[in-house]
């Protein structure tokens, strides 16, 4: 079964990198693609995808495998092993990229450059693999920066000089991160006994003695450097630039998923490597904890502030996520738990949202907030998906963001830490609120925009040869609706997930 | 005696009097003896390294069969042999690669003068890299100085011609220090071979006696090699000699000629003064202060720049940054870090100037709005930049990774100099990041940042591999080589540790 493994990592690697080759060596012919060619690419897009979707699967599935590929130097094996995180977060990326796949078809045509887009969307799912299945911190690394390498062809996707300033600021960003990862890693390779996860930390006791103080200090970097992935305070400013310029099927997975590897980075260090007793009560976790409630916050302000439509989803993601971040931050299982439940709730979430604000633009050009007034009428399917997605977000029941939300403040509440375990869900309650502010106005002027609006005649920007009369075609909307029903399912039978 | 011992001499000699040779010959045939010493030559060091790793000792070989203290030898470890054959592949890479630009740039009844320089520069080199005798060394690194002039200048403009001064003054001054340095040397010692010179500096500091000549001698020897190999506050010389001189030669020199000092330098400290002399002098800090200031000032310098080729250069006093840093840890894993990095920096230094070379020819010029999109005109030469930029940022998987991972290494557990050494990697990871990558996106942009008036200003033309199959084959060689140092740096790091212990 070791080979399992190997190949779910390899395949959509390999078939990512041969697309590019492809897209690279037509980039100078210039030739729009025949119906023929985009059903070759199609075809050969959705046959990948779905065989390393299975193959990830089953490899996740089919019990703890592991797996040592080669060794970087004698002491740093490249090494794989599946284990729970691994297992649950690639299940969650897989639905998001089968979505996402499906979705991209009609947007992405119109949209242009399809084979460099297909072949970094692939790419990016076999890294995800690898990185989710890395069994220590050295690979983790290895695939941390790649995942920066190949989500940011996306993000400079159109090429515009705003892209372009954007891709830059994600890279500089990312890499500064990392490097603060990797600048612990190097300590840590000194106090641990080994970079390989194991639950409950390799931490050397004997070697840590009267290093503590520095020793924090090294996870405290750390954690900022990760962080720096997973938008927490003061290092998100990359993020809403970069999501809102993507094209928005590749916004929806940067923000569904790709945000969610710094999460994974930190969980790996903070349970896996270092362990939680060693932090437990220190300034580390008071500060962690301050900075990722300042960014529930924080995020919540500026989307609230926000007026462009793709922004503001981007800022709430920076909010979200550092909920995640507090919920692992408390250091129980219970929170952890809630924390992990967010990171399915969360990513099915944005991506729905994402998507919609794609349909938006696809059909209307639509960017803004205020342009979405009236659009309930013509596009009522579309809106009741959005609606349920907000309301996910904010954590109404029966949606699954109510289940998250609810095990992160029982977690908090529980956690018996002085001031924080109230405050804690004082904040969450608080970001609830503004999230509501700032998502469901537009369902409210979607559905009743008031008289002279709803006359208005609109100018249909694209798609309407897919379209065909029907409000949006149906690969676009079935990952819409798939996303919705389970974002529902998961709300009302959330015990299938928390095994 | 085994007849292999006989080889790096014959090296030597080989690429010594095939140089005159050079310069009678017609051109063409320069062309091919040049190629086939530099082949033969690293055939010869293959050799003599698989000799000396079947022996595991260290051999010396008497010229002219005189005894020590009067004779001259050569001394030949593993480290040695390695350095030798790594030498000759990277330059017969370089020299292939640059073929067409050499002969394009310069004069038909010049030609023939550039075969001579990189023959005598290749002597030089292994001279440098083999000898056991202080004043050879000088001599050598005389050769060396001046036929890396010739390399400069040989490309007739107004700037190789200043950058040439440039570089002789400066290096002439870093000589006449080095020459200093000996002469107090051997006025302490008495002696000139490095081994002897060891023994009596032994007793020196055992007995405590002339601690300051000593330790000016070092100094001196220390800065003037460092001045030479373009430490940061002596780099003056070095992006016009780089930026501006043809491509063999810019490779040649960023990856070799500035190396060879440095390997003289890490020998004098084994062999000459000795490792635990070094280590309880402050000559080490000063070196390793320098070294960091110089992994900054030159990645700020890069980012100001403009021109692809001169950012490469002023990576180089970063990169040479680096390696003085490992060797101002003053311990073995910061010397073991240091000549790993020699390797790396040498095998990604020469690719991306080749690779630069290859997206200027797409383009209409060197800098960064002209060669925007170039990596899709010149695909090969994009793929390559891009590796070599990689590299360089420390990606995971190539060479450059691996040497911070051992310059991290070498550093975490060392008193004073663990955080300054963490922060500056740090610092200067980011800004090589920051220009590199910014060149990277920047080739593979489609337009200038999404310029919409002006729909067709990129001027170029499109580069085909079948165009240039030697030029294409030489960049898949480099890559390879350096995707091989970053996947398989165990082999090369056990060699080196092992060549470190044959130093002393």
């Amino acid at each position: 079964m070791q080979g399992l493994l190997l190949i779910s990592i390899g395949l959509p690697a390999v078939a990512g990198i041969l697309l590019l080759v492809l897209a690279f060596s037509e980039h100078l012919r210039a030739v729009g693609g025949t119906g023929v060619k985009h059903m070759r690419l199609y075809l050969f897009v959705s046959v990948m995808l779905v065989a390393s979707v299975l193959l990830a699967t089953t490899a996740a599935w089919t019990g703890d495998n592991s797996v040592v590929l080669f060794r970087l130097i004698e002491s740093i094996p490249v090494y794989f092993r599946v284990d729970e995180v691994g297992r649950f977060f690639i299940t969650i990326v897989s639905v998001i990229w089968l979505a996402v796949g499906l979705y991209s078809v009609p947007y992405m045509k119109h949209e242009g450059g399809e084979k460099r887009y297909y072949g970094f969307f692939l790419l990016s799912y076999g890294v995800l693999t690898g990185f989710v299945y890395a069994g220590n911190l050295i690979t983790m690394y290895l695939f941390y920066e790649l995942i920066t390498l190949v989500s940011m062809p996306l993000v400079l996707h159109n090429g515009t000089r705003e892209a372009v300033t954007a891709a830059r600021k994600y890279l500089f960003y990312s890499l500064c991160g990392a490097y603060g990862g990797l600048f612990g890693i190097f300590f840590l390779y000194r106090y641990c006994g080994s970079l390989d996860f194991m639950m409950g930390g390799t931490l050397d006791a004997a070697a840590v003695r009267g290093h503590e103080g520095i020793l924090l200090m090294v996870v405290f970097v750390m954690l900022m450097g990760f962080g720096v992935k997973a938008g927490m305070l003061p290092f998100h400013a990359w993020l809403p630039a970069a999501h809102s310029v993507a094209p928005s099927p590749a916004s929806a997975m940067l923000s569904a998923v790709i945000v969610k590897a710094g999460v994974i980075a930190i969980v790996r260090v903070v349970f896996y490597v270092i362990g939680t007793d060693f932090l437990r009560g220190t300034w580390v976790q008071y500060l962690w904890m301050t900075l990722a409630l300042l960014t529930v916050f924080m995020g919540s302000m500026l989307a609230y502030r926000e007026r462009g439509f793709k922004k503001r989803l981007a800022y709430s993601t920076v909010s979200q996520v550092s909920y995640i971040l507090y919920g692992l931050s408390l250091l129980t299982s219970e929170a952890m738990a809630g924390a992990l439940f967010h990171v399915a709730a969360h990513g099915l979430i944005k991506c729905g949202l994402f998507l919609t604000a794609g349909v938006f633009l696809y059909r209307f050009g639509y960017t803004r907030v205020e342009e979405l007034e009236g659009l309930g009428k013509e596009m009522p399917k579309v809106m009741w998906c959005y609606t349920l997605f907000a309301l996910g977000l904010v954590g109404i029941p029966p949606t699954c963001g109510f289940i998250s939300k609810w095990y992160l403040a029982q977690g908090s509440l529980h956690s018996e830490i002085p001031v924080f375990s109230w405050l804690g869900p004082v904040v969450l309650l608080v970001s609830a609120l503004l999230t509501a502010g700032y998502l469901l106005p537009i369902t409210i002027k979607g559905f009743f925009p008031g008289e002279e609006k709803s006359r208005e005649n609109r100018k249909v920007h694209s798609g309407e040869e897919v379209c065909q009369g029907k409000e949006i075609a149906s690969s676009m909307l079935i990952p819409l609706l798939v996303l919705a029903v389970l974002v529902l399912v998961l709300g009302i039978f959330p015990i299938t997930l928390f095994k | 005696m085994d007849f292999v011992c006989n080889f790096p001499f014959i090296s030597i000699i080989l690429s010594l009097f095939s140089g005159p040779l050079c310069s009678i010959l017609p051109g063409k045939w320069a062309k091919r003896v040049n190629g086939i010493v530099i082949i033969v030559v690293g055939i010869l060091s293959a050799f003599v390294l698989a000799y000396v790793t079947g022996t595991g000792e260290a051999f010396i070989y008497r010229m002219g069969h005189f005894p020590a203290p009067w004779g001259n030898e050569i001394r030949i470890g593993v480290l040695e042999a390695f350095m030798g054959l790594f030498f000759c592949v990277i330059m017969l890479l370089c020299m292939v690669a640059g073929v067409r630009e050499r002969e394009a740039q310069i004069e038909e009844s010049k030609q023939n003068l550039y075969y001579v320089m990189v023959n005598l520069l290749l002597c030089s080199l292994l001279a440098l890299i083999y000898t056991n005798d202080l004043f050879t060394a000088y001599v050598f690194v005389e050769i060396n100085t001046i036929s890396a002039c010739g390399l400069i200048m040989i490309r007739q403009n107004g700037r190789t011609i200043e950058a040439a001064t440039r570089y002789m003054i400066m290096s002439l001054l870093g000589s006449g220090l080095l020459l200093l340095g000996i002469c107090f040397l051997y006025d302490l010692t008495g002696h000139l071979l490095m081994s002897n010179i060891k023994e009596q500096v032994h007793i020196l500091a055992q007995t405590g006696q002339y601690h300051i000549p000593l330790m000016v001698s070092v100094g001196l020897i220390s800065v003037g090699l460092a001045m030479k190999s373009a430490l940061y506050p002596f780099h003056a010389w070095l992006p016009d000699a780089y930026g501006y001189s043809t491509l063999s030669s810019a490779a040649i020199l960023s990856s070799l000629v500035s190396k060879g000092y440095i390997f003289l330098l890490i020998k004098v400290f084994y062999r000459v003064v000795g490792f635990e002399i070094l280590t309880g002098s402050k000559v080490a800090n000063v070196l390793f202060v320098f070294g960091i200031v110089g992994m900054i000032m030159g990645s700020i310098n890069a980012i100001q720049e403009e021109q692809i080729t001169r950012m490469i250069a002023y990576s180089s006093v970063a990169q040479i940054g680096y390696i003085y840093m490992g060797i101002g840890l003053a311990t073995q894993e910061g010397m073991v870090a240091s000549i790993y990095h020699v390797i790396s920096h040498g095998a990604t230094k020469s690719l991306l100037f080749v690779a630069a070379s290859g997206l200027a020819a797409a383009s209409a010029g060197r800098t960064s709005r002209e060669l925007v999109g170039s990596g899709y005109r010149n695909k090969l030469a994009g793929i390559a930049f891009t590796v070599g930029s990689l590299s360089m940022v420390g990606m995971p998987m190539f060479s450059g990774f691996i040497s911070k991972l051992f310059f991290a290494q070498a550093a975490v557990g060392h008193a004073h100099k663990m955080l300054p050494t963490f922060i500056a990697l740090a610092i200067s990871t980011v800004l090589n990041a920051a220009y590199f990558m910014k060149m990277v996106i920047c080739i593979y942009s489609p337009r200038y940042g999404g310029d919409t008036t002006g729909e067709n200003t990129i001027v170029g033309r499109v580069v085909f591999m079948k165009e240039q199959p030697v030029k294409s084959v030489a960049l898949i060689c480099f890559i390879v080589l350096n995707v091989v140092l970053g996947l398989n740096s165990e082999p090369i790091i056990r060699l080196i540790q092992k060549g470190l212990a044959m130093f002393g």
